[in-house]
């Protein structure tokens, strides 16, 4: 692309601005986090790590942290446990009408998730109304919905890991008399082993920070932890809340640079 | 690995179509009837059909100016977002070096999942009264007292731009990564400018790609509820509230379904537009 001539100066400027305009905020709650008055002024008095400890001892807080791990954890699990087998059935048998099914497994992604969160609590309650089976405002119902959000991302990661494996070492354990199971278990896992630990990084994280989908679902006692930011910003701003999307950045930073040791992101976005 | 075969192989998507048509399908289908039934303050809905809601929704001034305020700010931040991401997808579809690509996805989608509820907290920060944005601006006396940011239509926009850019750039950046950079080479080589070749060259190409990132902008802007409730405040109506205000609120669940409905038909006229541009991957 040859030197820098003042046009290309300009040109690498502009982009430099515009990643900084969406990561100066971030950058800033995670100053602030460390600002020692409560009450927020820039430049600072000075800086204290005793936030951290406070928002810790904020039930809601701790609670909708824990509450978000366990879901997340959940329902990664169960998204891994029924999209890898999809993603196996679409990419490797081609049954007709499989296209359709993709955008089917995929359309959780597309649906609004402020209709979506809106559709599945109405839709719990007429189950209770039915069933006496309560699933709104329970943790079984957040793991459901949950589950939804993270499937689009295990079939996407799973499958591009399947299509760029050939199939040629597949074929060759078959002939050579290895059964459907022993193939996928000794040949097929290992290959696509790096996608399935992105697929689950980017479920997990996509659980952890749902707030649409939750919205309508959380109870009493049962508040996820982008639900409890939530509703501390109805109220206040200041360092508190600053320290505790600075632990969600950290965890989800890691989450997104750990997925990208294991299978370059560069190379499928 | 032949026909009946096949047939075995592809049960293994069932369980996952079972949870999607149980506890997705299934609830849209749900609201969709009850968005033509009617709110009633004893039984809460009555069972009839009628069309009614979509009616008020259209007539009501209220909701008029909700459906034009969504529009309004959907129009303006995806026409921002476009000019914006369009460079750094090209950037970062063009970068030599692969380790820097890769940081740069990285920057890219990592606003993307951190969610709305930590990225409005940091928005907040920035532009309230006594914010960075108002104290920088005093400090080098661009203004003489605070100005107010929050709680104002150009803040919602800010907010939401920050929130679709990674969507936009994500979608561009794979449109172009397959346009090949010999063709660029080729305007070059013929005297055209840089600028030249990217308008000449590139944005033609990448055509399908800009159509695709305009509509998922849209789409993604139109449906957002933590921007415009933390951001916007109180007074600027959005229809992502407004579902939430009458479902869990009001308990008026034939009108909220409508507003539902309404948001879910414009997103869906808008992916089917998207798609039929854009065959390919991720989002």
């Amino acid at each position: 692309m040859g030197g820098l001539s003042l046009g290309r100066l300009a040109f690498l400027a502009l982009v430099v601005a515009i990643f900084a305009f969406v990561i100066a905020p971030l950058l800033t709650i995670v100053w602030v986090s460390f600002f020692s008055e409560k009450i927020l002024a820039f430049p600072p008095t000075g800086y204290t790590i005793s936030w951290y400890a406070r928002a810790s001892e904020i039930a809601d807080f701790a609670n909708g942290f824990l509450m978000s791990v366990k879901v997340g954890l959940c329902a990664t699990v169960a998204s891994l446990a029924i999209g890898v087998p999809a993603a196996l059935a679409i990419e490797r048998f081609p049954f007709p009408g499989r296209e359709t099914i993709r955008q089917v497994l995929l359309s959780p992604m597309y649906v609004p998730a402020i209709v979506a969160g809106a559709a599945v609590y109405i839709y719990f309650i007429e189950l209770e109304i039915l069933t006496t089976f309560q699933l709104a405002a329970t943790f079984s119902g957040l793991v459901i919905a949950h589950t939804l959000v993270a499937l689009p991302w295990t079939l996407r990661l799973v499958c591009a890991s399947l299509v760029s494996a050939n199939t040629v070492s597949e074929e060759a354990a078959r002939s050579l008399g290895a059964n459907a199971l022993q193939t996928f278990l000794y040949v097929t896992l290992p290959i696509i082993r790096p996608g399935m630990i992105a697929a689950a990084m980017f479920s997990f994280i996509a659980s952890f920070s749902d707030l649409e989908k939750s919205l309508f679902l959380v109870g009493p006692g049962k508040t996820t932890l982008p639900i409890a930011i939530l509703n501390y910003l109805e109220w206040s701003l200041d360092p508190t809340i600053a320290a505790v999307a600075t632990v969600q950045i950290l965890i989800i930073g890691t989450a997104l640079i750990v997925s990208d040791r294991f299978v370059k992101l560069g190379k499928v976005f | 690995m032949r026909e009946g075969r096949n047939w075995g192989g592809s049960a293994l998507v069932l369980p996952a179509l079972v949870l999607v048509a149980a506890f997705l399908l299934a609830p849209l289908a749900l609201i969709l009837r009850y968005s033509f039934d009617k709110y009633d303050p004893v039984k809460l809905m009555l069972g009839v059909f009628s069309p009614g809601n979509y009616m008020l929704a259209v007539a009501d001034p209220f909701y008029q100016n909700v459906l034009s305020t969504t529009a309004y700010i959907a129009t303006l931040s995806t026409v921002i977002v476009m000019l914006l991401a369009f460079p750094v997808a090209y950037y970062i579809s063009r970068v030599e070096s692969q380790r820097l690509r890769g940081w740069l996805i990285i920057l890219t989608m990592l606003p993307l999942l951190l969610g709305n509820a930590v990225r409005s907290a940091a928005w907040m920060i920035v532009m309230g009264t006594k914010g960075v944005a108002n104290s920088v601006m005093l400090g080098v006396g661009l203004i003489e007292e605070p100005i107010k940011i929050l709680y104002t239509p150009t803040a919602v926009v800010i907010a939401l731009v920050s929130v679709l850019l990674p969507f936009a750039i994500i979608t561009l950046q794979s449109v172009m990564d397959s346009i090949p950079t010999s063709l660029e080479e080729a305007g070059q080589s013929l005297g055209h400018s840089p600028l030249r070749t990217v308008f000449g060259v590139v944005l033609p190409l990448a055509m399908p790609g800009v159509v695709a990132a305009a509509a998922i902008s849209f789409a993604l802007a139109m449906n957002a509820y933590a921007t415009p409730v933390l951001i916007g405040g109180p007074t600027i109506k959005m229809m992502g509230p407004a579902v939430y205000d009458q479902i869990a609120k009001a308990n008026n669940w034939p009108f909220g379904s409508t507003l539902a409905c309404i948001l879910m038909l414009a997103t869906l006229l808008l992916t089917v537009l998207s798609t039929r541009f854009l065959s390919r991957k991720y989002f």
